[in-house]
This record gives C-alpha cells, sequence and structure tokens, in this order.
C-alpha cells in the first residue's frame, strides 16, 4: 500500500473583516510499486481507424506498432482489450465484448489481431467510450483506464450525443486522450480527458505514438492506489470558491465536488503512482474576532474509506497588516501559473476570431507569466506563436504564419505548470 | 471521543471544531465522555488577542497594554473599587446536578468572571465570536461556552430607583432566579435584590450584587 504526504503552504493570517483564505497543498505518493495490494488493473487501448488514419498510410501503421508496445507493458494479470473506433465501435481483441487476463500467450494474440485493422468509416468517439465503459464492467472492482487516440474531431455524432456519454462514463474509468497530425480538436479531447481524469496531449508526428504510448501505459502500470478522492472539509457558514489541481498540470476541481455530508465534499483525483500534485484550494469563511484561529478547510485523501494523509487550512485574523497582507510565494506563484493558461487559451481564441488587439494583449500577458515564473516550456510554445521582444513587459508581436501544429501545441500543453523554483516568486 | 467546542458545538475532531472550525485547545484528555477543554488565558498567547474588558470602566482591551485606554487603570494592580452593581458569572456545580442536562458536562476549570453593570441595558448571551457591535455586554462566548446558553437570553435594567430588573428575551432554555425551579415569565420584569442568583444555561449562575 502506497503512503500519502501533504504539505500545505499557506499565509494563514488574515486581515480583520477579511473571509478569503488560499492554500497550496502539495500530495505526494511513494507508489510503493510491486507491494501485494497493488489493486487490480484494466486497461483498454482504443484506437482511431476512421478513414482519415489511412492518410497518410503510415498513420494507422504507427498507431498499430505503438498499441503493440502498449499491450507489451501490460503485466501480466491485468483485464485487458483493443477497441476499434469508426462511427461505431467494435472490439479488435478480444473478438467478443468483454477484457481478457494478460499472459504472454494473450499478449501475442492481441498483438496478431491488430493487423487486421482498416482504415474506413467515420468518427464517432462517444460511442468509442461507450463500448469502453461495457467491457469495464464486466470486470467489476478493478481501477480501470484507457487510452484513446484519434486524428480528426467527432463527427457521426452531435455534441450532446458526446456529453450525455461523457456524464454517464465519469468516475468509471480514466482516460487518457492524445490527438495525432492536427485535425482533431483541442477543446474536444481536452473536455473528453478533463471528465474521465485523464492527459491530453498532441502527437505531431505519428513516428512518435510509440514512445508516448510506452510512457503512458508504463505510467498507468505504475499506479499503487485505486481510486483516490481529495476530501475537504470547511466550516458551517464557509464557501468554497474553488479547488484546482495545479501541478502537474492545472484542472479545475470545483464542479466535481460529490457531497459527502454538509461541510463536506469528495473530489475524485483517480490513481496514483510515485508522484506529486499540488493542489489551490480557495475557501470564503465568516470572519472572526482579531486573535482567533479556526480551521478554515480540512483535507485528506481518502481511498475507499481509509484516510491516508490529512493537511489542515488555517485562518487567524489579525489587525497586523504585515502579517496579513503577505502572499504565500506558492498561492502567488499557482495563481499566475492559472492566469498563464487562461490567457493562452484566450489568446489562442481571439485570434482565431481575428480580434488582433485582445490576442496579442493576452498572449503578452502570457510570455511576461511564463518568464516570471520560469515556464521554460510555456515560454518555448507561446514562441512558435508570438514574436517575443521584451519578455519582462510582455511585448509581442503575433507571428503572421503560425504552423497550425504550434498553435496546436500551444493550446494542448497551455495547462502544464512547473513548481515553485528557488527564489521564484 | 467528543468535545465541545468554543462556540459549544460536539465536536467529534480534537483539534479543531468540526461543525465551525473553532480551535479547541488540548486539555485533559476524557476516556470516553464528554469533555470541556482548556480556557481563554490559555489559548491567547499571540499579542493581539482578545482579553477581557477593563474590569473599572468595561472598556475593551486588546493587546499587552498594562494599562487600560479607557481609564488608566492598572491591569497588574489591586482590582478596583469602584461604586455600583456587579454581575459575578461562575459555573454552579449545585444548579449543573439539578438540571442534569444529557450529552454536557460540567466544566472543571472554569475561571470566575466579572461584568460591572452599566446604567442601561446589559444583555447576557453568547455573540458569534465574530466582530459584531451588537455583542451582548454579558457575552459568554468563549472556549467554556455554556451550551444551553441562547444568543440573546436575557438582560438586567437599571431602573430609576437604581435596583436592577431582570428579563428573559425568549430564551431556548429559560432563565431561573435563585432556588425557584419554575423559570421567570418570558419578557417581564422580575426585580432582583443584591446578591440574588440568575441562572441560565446548564451551569451557569450570574450573581448580581452591589459592589
Amino acid at each position: 500500500m502506497s503512503s500519502f504526504t501533504t504539505e500545505c503552504y499557506q499565509n494563514e493570517y488574515i486581515q480583520l473583516g477579511g473571509s478569503e483564505v488560499n492554500a497550496i497543498v502539495t500530495v505526494t505518493s511513494d507508489g510503493a510499486a510491486g507491494q501485494t495490494t497493488q489493486p487490480e488493473a484494466a486497461e483498454i487501448v482504443i484506437i482511431d481507424t476512421s478513414g482519415s488514419m489511412g492518410a497518410p498510410s503510415q498513420k494507422l501503421a504507427a498507431a498499430r506498432e505503438a498499441t503493440s508496445i502498449a499491450i507489451d507493458c501490460i503485466r501480466d494479470g491485468v483485464a485487458f482489450g483493443v477497441i476499434a473506433g469508426t462511427e461505431v465501435a467494435r472490439t479488435v481483441y478480444p473478438p467478443y465484448e468483454t477484457l481478457v487476463t494478460a499472459s504472454s500467450q494473450t499478449r501475442s494474440e492481441a498483438k496478431r489481431a491488430l493487423r487486421r485493422l482498416e482504415p474506413a468509416g467515420g468518427t464517432a468517439i462517444g460511442s468509442w467510450l461507450t463500448l469502453a465503459g461495457t467491457l469495464f464492467a464486466t470486470v467489476p472492482g478493478r481501477s480501470c483506464h484507457a487510452i484513446l487516440l484519434t486524428d480528426g474531431e467527432n463527427q457521426t455524432e452531435t455534441d450532446e450525443q458526446l456529453d450525455e456519454v461523457l456524464t454517464e462514463l465519469e468516475g468509471r474509468f480514466q482516460c487518457d486522450c492524445r490527438g495525432v497530425g492536427t485535425d482533431w480538436r483541442v477543446s474536444e479531447l481536452r473536455r473528453i480527458a478533463s471528465t474521465l481524469l485523464g492527459s491530453v496531449d498532441i502527437i505531431a508526428k505519428p513516428g512518435d505514438i510509440a514512445g508516448d504510448f510506452r510512457a503512458l501505459m508504463e505510467t498507468a502500470m505504475g499506479k499503487a492506489t485505486g481510486n483516490v478522492s481529495l476530501r475537504l472539509w470547511a466550516p458551517q457558514g464557509a464557501n468554497i470558491a474553488f479547488v484546482r489541481q495545479v501541478a502537474p498540470t492545472i484542472e479545475d476541481l470545483t464542479d466535481r465536488a460529490v457531497p459527502v455530508n454538509d461541510l463536506t465534499s469528495d473530489y475524485p483525483t483517480a490513481t496514483w503512482g510515485r508522484e506529486s500534485r499540488d493542489y489551490h484550494v480557495c475557501i470564503n469563511v465568516q470572519p472572526r474576532d482579531a486573535g482567533e484561529e479556526m480551521l478554515a478547510g480540512r483535507i485528506s485523501l481518502v481511498e475507499g474509506d481509509e484516510t491516508r494523509a490529512q493537511a489542515l487550512v488555517k485562518a487567524i485574523w489579525t489587525a497586523d497588516e504585515h502579517l496579513s497582507t503577505q502572499i504565500n510565494r506558492e498561492v502567488a506563484h499557482y495563481t499566475g501559473q492559472a492566469e498563464l493558461a487562461d490567457c493562452i487559451q484566450e489568446g489562442l481564441e481571439a485570434r482565431k476570431d481575428g480580434d488582433l488587439a485582445t490576442a496579442t494583449f493576452k498572449l503578452g500577458r502570457a510570455v511576461q507569466l511564463a518568464a516570471e515564473s520560469g515556464n521554460d516550456g510555456t515560454m518555448k510554445l507561446l514562441q512558435g506563436v508570438v514574436e517575443v521582444d521584451d519578455p519582462a513587459t510582455g511585448t509581442i508581436r503575433l507571428r503572421r504564419d503560425v504552423a497550425t501544429v504550434d498553435e496546436m501545441s500551444l493550446d494542448t500543453r497551455s495547462t502544464i505548470t512547473v513548481r515553485v523554483g528557488p527564489g521564484a516568486t | 471521543m467528543s468535545v465541545v467546542c468554543p462556540l459549544g458545538h460536539q465536536s467529534q475532531a480534537t483539534d479543531y471544531c468540526d461543525q465551525c472550525g473553532a480551535l479547541i485547545v488540548a486539555g485533559s484528555p476524557g476516556g470516553g465522555t464528554t469533555q470541556v477543554l482548556g480556557v481563554l488565558e490559555e489559548v491567547d498567547t499571540s499579542p493581539a488577542v482578545r482579553r477581557e474588558p477593563c474590569p473599572a470602566c468595561g472598556a475593551p482591551r486588546s493587546g499587552d497594554d498594562r494599562y487600560c485606554e479607557g481609564c488608566g487603570h492598572d491591569f497588574l494592580g489591586p482590582p478596583p473599587v469602584v461604586a455600583g452593581w456587579e454581575a459575578i458569572v461562575t459555573a454552579d456545580r449545585a444548579q449543573f446536578d439539578r438540571l442534569a442536562v444529557a450529552g454536557v458536562s460540567f466544566p472543571s476549570d472554569y475561571p470566575e468572571r466579572r461584568f460591572a453593570l452599566a446604567d442601561g441595558e446589559n444583555r447576557i448571551g453568547r455573540s458569534r465570536g465574530q466582530p459584531d457591535e451588537n455583542a451582548p455586554e454579558i457575552d459568554l462566548a468563549g472556549p467554556l461556552a455554556d451550551p444551553g446558553i441562547s444568543r440573546l437570553h436575557a438582560v438586567l435594567e437599571r431602573r430609576s430607583d437604581g435596583l436592577y430588573v431582570l428579563r428573559d428575551l425568549g430564551s431556548t432554555n429559560g432563565t431561573m432566579v435563585n432556588d425557584d425551579p419554575v423559570p421567570i415569565a418570558p419578557h417581564t420584569a422580575v426585580p432582583l435584590a443584591n446578591g440574588d442568583r440568575v441562572h441560565v444555561g446548564a451551569w451557569t449562575t450570574i450573581t448580581v450584587r452591589k459592589r
């Protein structure tokens, strides 16, 4: 069983009459891999086999190769299967609607079955996910994870149909989404990945799918916990302004709250390997008198009914403005990272709409925030879209000719954050 | 084990109240029983803490100043000798045993509190522990608050003849005087004599006397 530790960063001093309490909570899991209590897993790889996957022809070949490598990473005993998706979904392996237990024999059979994949038909991602849900339902109690690869946007079903499917499947399995090429829609895959607690990324070149799939499957196999929730208690009269994951990526969890009782809600965080994530919670509480201390939030990591770690968010009211006006470094940093992601998404949206003034302003601010926080990865992606004149002031010029892949990479990876660097503000 | 928080909530959590988040001060652990823990003086170690009002003039007092900002009274010196009336609040074991309210335990270490009575209204109650202009003059909130006291429980009013009358303000659990087990009628003035005892809540007795 893996163990969790938490650290809480905040300025607990609140000015008199003030009500907003902010804290960053770092949760670390040691992963404790290889232990016998490791939960039984189930894995499904969903490959887009629509007609476009055959153009160019190496796209489907690369997906087949990557799936084959992913299958090799599945350890013995894990229930697994492969789904091919077009305007309908069908099982590639096993050939009937269930999952099989991984062994050297079933892995070889699955890889052989991949050869039969042919590109033809449309794209109805909702139906693929529905089939995955049906297959996962045959192995209750397992921790379920899927990898979805597509190269196009959802065409043969409506947004509403996809929404219905997502509402139905939320919490049933985790799904990492990958878009290959540049003909898919970032917002669509982000919505799916976000609802199903997975990641989303762009794979520009078909040749890179294999490496990515291997990494995804190895990460999935390294998960040492079942479903873990972030449980947040806040006192009577308090109001949760937001709960968001802020590292390694930004993910707003506020609307995911599952009430436990009047004062407590659970926010799903899916499975954990050896990793560390940061959360930003913002709670409004009823102001109290100078010198009074109260608990504004109790954050627990809960697996099943068991509390695995806890962090306390406190509030102490003071008339001393030296104390109350200091902004905690971690809170400031992640507030900036959230703004950075928003600026990029809003800037790109404005650019698409032809509102170049807003695009320049937003992307300029993004450059400034990326420079301040030392988010070099995002800065590099920004430079694919804008010409940076002065990062300190955010003075930029929009590039005239931007490669679609650069724009989509920036959009997809806009939510990737960096941790507080030494000496960073 | 559950504890009672400063605002009177039953809490399963023993560090902070699991209802209102108030800090619960660690005291003697009690095996399986409800415990009322700690006293105000132990909580407040920071300079900006709220303290008892000045015993001489009743002015609010904060910080570590030695002298009252209102009347200059020396907090380290002997208690003030001021003509007038005062209310002395104590935890009354006999009253507690008489009422035997289920789920409430008797605070073993309740400090006697004295309130100088003003000329006008002296309301008895429990504030919500927030900055509150409307807090009662005799505010019995605090770490050891008696859970049976209403927010606005009763009022002591000085009449023109210099004596005080007691009125219950429609409290939940009623107000009793001296040894009479029958609560006084709500919203009805009851004259008090020097040394009369006013019983509110599960164990609080307020002795009203001339000083």
